[in-house]
């Protein structure tokens, strides 16, 4: 009996001390530090981690989830006094992990909001150049609908970008850098001979000769260039007078057909003299367009498939007064103001010779406003 | 004799049921696998990123509670937890899949009604551009019918960014022909307004040229 009591003692010593020692191993997790990574996916989740940085977010987002099961399995809960606990491990090391993530997704995102930003003005500044260019040089009907698709694309890369779908803008901006490319070569293709230096020679050799016709003959020569839209007149191979004129809609391209609105380049004369009373734009002076030449160039390209069959050559092409003050362009003839008109009406005659050229030096209208566009293109 | 055959005998029965009881959940695995890929095809990668990368997690993690059960020996083996990750990445998948089905029809309801917009912004363009005399500033009339041109054509496309299934392309396309289409209308009201202030005083050109 005397013995029982010891060892009943020292049983229930030694309960007490496993409980003491297994309650002392049951190890808790941080609820903070659950609290810290739910937050954090959250915070990812907001920042759009999955966009700007799938890899490293679906590494976080699989771990995550593995050791959420494990926090709400309690599985590791239990231990060993020396045994450590690797779930805190585990979810410590993931928050660090998560934290660099989060911060690689604020550096791409931004970064691509940088580049996209820096793109995108540049191309809304390269838009708007080339459109002052084009109006400058009354380009824009060369150009067809690509403007206005140019200008919806840079339009959708600013809705992007406001969205923060910077990639997407990113992307919009160069597609629509590479229109305005298209542009510029068409353009170039178009207009081109504006700057080509063989048929601005051939463009002055015509002025030349027109003024030396006056000259031999005594008598009165226009000369008209489109790209610096300035009708100049000759009397005895001496510059009598210069005006400003206004060209057809589509004046600056070469005339290929009826209702084109182009002005023809070619040496013509005057064919009628039309006075007050006798046309509808104040005075008018009548040329002989079409001429051989122009019917040669007009049957060629037609040949060639470049004029639709049902096209004619045009005619009425004259060199007239205004009508209202409201017609900025004409539909293919040349147009003074009507007091440098009724001036020009008196010096010339019958039969005076009218050459219209491109251009006459390298340094045109024209032929500077391609240049900057090229420039543009190449600084971007 | 005949009783230590009985014992070898249960014995091999009880290790058999053992066995039998802890084969791993194959097919619910490849039913949980097969609901992430549905998932996924839904457009839960672009509508429900997050949700799409978690629920790739929770594949993952049943999958690697299988592979950890098959690395034991066989009598220790418990596919009980597998089962339960399986199931529930099956549900979590439905309602991704759910979820991202609504964003997205959400998104191409968006670009419809954004591309009906843009529609009737452009028809009320052409409407204008019909309207608008020829002559006067015909280069400026010229370049609003190639403009108004270039947006219906555009429409087209917006269109078939719907057709695609790309809906955000298509809103931000179809707004930007509104914009434009906006703004096209503004100028030739006001080149109409300038036009008809003149109206009366002066006749139309010729034809010819």
């Amino acid at each position: 009996m005397g013995l029982a009591l010891p060892i009943s003692r020292l049983l229930t010593l030694i309960t007490v001390l496993t409980l003491t020692s297994l309650s002392g191993c049951v190890q808790t997790i941080p609820e903070d530090l659950v609290e810290a990574l739910e937050s954090l996916d959250r915070d990812l989740v907001a920042e759009r981690a999955a966009e700007f940085a799938p890899d490293e977010y679906t590494r976080f987002a699989r771990q995550w989830v593995a050791l959420k099961a494990r926090v709400q399995a309690d599985e590791d809960l239990i231990r060993w006094p020396w045994e450590p606990n690797r779930l805190e491990t585990d979810l410590r090391h993931l928050h660090e992990e998560g934290t660099r993530t989060a911060l690689e997704v604020a550096h791409r995102k931004d970064s691509q909001r940088l580049t996209a930003e820096e793109r995108l003005n540049r191309v809304e500044q390269r838009l708007q150049a080339m459109n002052t260019k084009i109006v400058e040089i009354d380009g824009r009907l060369v150009l067809g609908h690509k403007p206005v698709e140019t200008e919806l694309l840079v339009k959708q890369a600013r809705s992007f970008f406001d969205q923060g779908q910077f990639a997407r803008a990113l992307n919009s901006a160069d597609h629509a850098a590479q229109l305005l490319g298209a542009q510029r070569a068409t353009l170039n293709s178009e207009l081109g001979r504006y700057a080509d230096q063989d048929r601005i020679n051939a463009w002055r050799a015509m002025a030349r000769r027109t003024i030396q016709w006056s000259r031999a003959h005594h008598a009165s020569a226009i000369i008209v260039s489109k790209a610096d839209r300035i009708l100049t007149l000759y009397k005895n191979g001496r510059k009598v007078l210069s005006y400003p004129v206004r060209l057809g809609y589509n004046g600056i391209r070469e005339k290929r057909y009826q209702g084109d609105g182009a002005t023809p380049e070619g040496q013509y004369h005057i064919t009628h003299k039309r006075g007050e009373g006798h046309t509808q734009f104040y005075r008018a002076l009548v040329l002989d367009y079409p001429n051989a030449n122009d019917r040669r160039r007009f049957k060629l390209a037609r040949k060639a498939g470049r004029i639709p069959l049902e096209r004619n050559i045009g005619g009425q092409i004259e060199i007239h007064g205004v009508e209202n003050e409201l017609m900025g362009q004409t539909l293919g003839c040349i147009m003074l103001d009507n007091p440098e008109m009724e001036k020009l009406f008196a010096l010339v005659e019958m039969g005076t010779p009218i050459t219209i050229v491109g251009a006459l030096h390298s340094q045109n209208a024209v032929a500077l406003a391609l240049a900057d566009i090229g420039d543009q293109e190449e600084e971007t | 004799m005949k009783s230590t055959i009985h014992v070898r005998g249960i014995a091999a029965v009880m290790l058999l049921l053992l066995a039998a009881c802890a084969k791993p959940p194959t097919e619910q695995i490849d039913t949980a696998e097969k609901a992430v890929k549905d998932a996924q095809q839904s457009g839960a990668t672009a509508y429900t990123p997050q949700d799409y990368a978690k629920l790739e997690g929770m594949l993952a993690n049943a999958k690697k509670e299988v592979a950890d059960q098959d690395a034991k020996f066989t009598l220790l083996r418990d596919y009980g937890k597998a089962e339960q990750l399986a199931a529930s990445t099956k549900a979590e998948a439905e309602r991704v899949k759910a979820e991202a089905e609504k964003k997205k029809e959400e998104a191409k309801t968006a670009a419809l009604q954004t591309l009906q917009v843009a529609q009737e912004a452009v028809k009320a363009t052409q409407e204008l551009v019909a309207k608008a005399p020829v002559g006067k500033d015909r280069a400026a009339l010229e370049a609003i019918k190639a403009d108004a041109e270039g947006l219906t054509k555009s429409l087209g496309e917006v269109q078939a960014a719907i057709d695609g299934g790309d809906y955000l392309a298509a809103q931000a396309k179809a707004k930007a022909i509104h914009e434009k289409s906006q703004a096209v209308s503004t100028e030739i009201q006001n080149a109409l307004a300038k036009i008809s202030a003149a109206k009366g005083k002066h006749s139309q050109p010729k034809k010819g040229k």
